[in-house]
């Protein structure tokens, strides 16, 4: 007992801001690359630079903010646009409440602020960290979290800038930037055998709703994902 | 319906901002107490890579042989070499290379 407590404490002076800033520093690369061709994309969905500054503040959520332009982009009516982005976000859900150690004890404010800052990245590091027997807790997360959030906005507004130097970026391929980058981080998703039904049924309804022409892209994507998470809860295994 | 909602994406994407933020609260409120197995717990694990899956389908199915190539392209790119900035690259080249010559 004595020794775990001695090891909390450690922890406790050890965790830094600046440690979780280095930390994140290898993966801002690829944030800011994919945040400045979300700003290209926001761009051709009439946000101004201003306007994509505030909403990667507000929303924090990369991923979420592309699902979210891109089908507004294509039309998909904001119910649709948002129905996706949401879906997409509940795991953050499970980010913030697999790590109760980093808000313990912490007033509201703080609570407020490294939730605010919760991204798959920095909770990766943060775990990663901690695998290698360092300390890692609220100053960690949150100093990666700033950087990370930094980084976000500056990349993404950059991209809305720079895009007017790129006046039509769908004949340079651009418009595929971010279906690559699905596909790249479908494979760091794969989880092995366990992923192989869901996949498969999210895969068959988007086919059949589309090719049927039963449902808009946009809702299809939606059922398509929902009909997976579904298979995984009904018919997985702890 | 009001015109605000279907026209301007600042109503949908409020709404995102606020659930966003409600969700990342409730799990540092909730901690422990969010069931982490049984069906939920593997349902909302499984749903982001499913909704990638659906995604990148959407995206193929509404386009064509043309964007099916890049995407055999980008998986590939992305299987051998496991980079983000490097597989947009690859797919942008590929998208570029075969709308132009395929």
């Amino acid at each position: 007992m004595l020794t775990y407590q001695a090891m909390l404490s450690m922890r406790d002076e050890d965790d830094s801001y600046l440690t979780g800033a280095r930390a994140i520093a290898p993966l801002a690369v690829g944030v800011a690359i994919y945040g400045m061709a979300f700003g290209l994309l926001a761009t051709q969905a009439g946000f101004s630079p201003f306007e994509i500054t505030g909403m990667g503040g507000v929303v924090f959520a990369g991923s979420s903010q592309i699902v979210f332009t891109q089908q507004w982009l294509a039309g998909a009516g904001a119910l649709a646009a948002l129905a996706a982005a949401v879906a997409l976000n509940l795991r953050i859900l499970l980010i913030t409440g697999s790590i109760p150690d980093v808000f313990a004890g912490r007033p509201f404010w703080q609570v407020a602020l490294a939730a605010h800052l919760a991204a798959d990245e920095n909770w990766a590091m943060l775990l990663a960290r901690r695998a290698a027997g360092g300390a890692a807790g609220y100053r960690f997360f949150v100093g990666a979290g700033l950087v990370q959030f930094v980084v976000w906005l500056a990349a993404t507004t950059a991209g809305a800038v720079l895009s007017e130097a790129i006046p039509d970026p769908r004949r340079l391929g651009m418009d595929f930037a971010f279906t690559a980058a699905f596909i790249a981080i479908a494979l760091t998703l794969f989880r092995g055998r366990a992923d192989v039904a869901p996949w498969a049924a999210s895969l068959a309804v988007v086919l059949i709703a589309v090719a049927t022409g039963w449902l808009a892209p946009p809702w299809a994507l939606v059922l398509g994902g929902v009909s997976g998470a579904a298979v995984a809860g009904v018919f997985g295994h702890d | 319906m009001t015109d605000a909602w279907t026209h301007s994406p600042w109503v949908p994407l409020g709404a995102l901002a606020l659930i966003t933020f409600s969700l990342r609260l409730s799990g540092a409120l909730l901690g422990r107490r969010i069931p982490t197995h049984g069906a939920w717990a593997r349902a909302t694990r499984a749903l982001p890579g499913c909704l990638i899956v659906a995604l990148v389908a959407v995206s193929l199915v509404s386009g064509g042989v043309r964007e099916w190539i890049a995407g055999i392209v980008s998986a590939l790119v992305a299987l051998a070499t496991r980079n983000l900035p490097l597989t947009m690259a690859a797919g942008i080249l590929a998208i570029w290379v075969s709308r132009r010559f395929v």
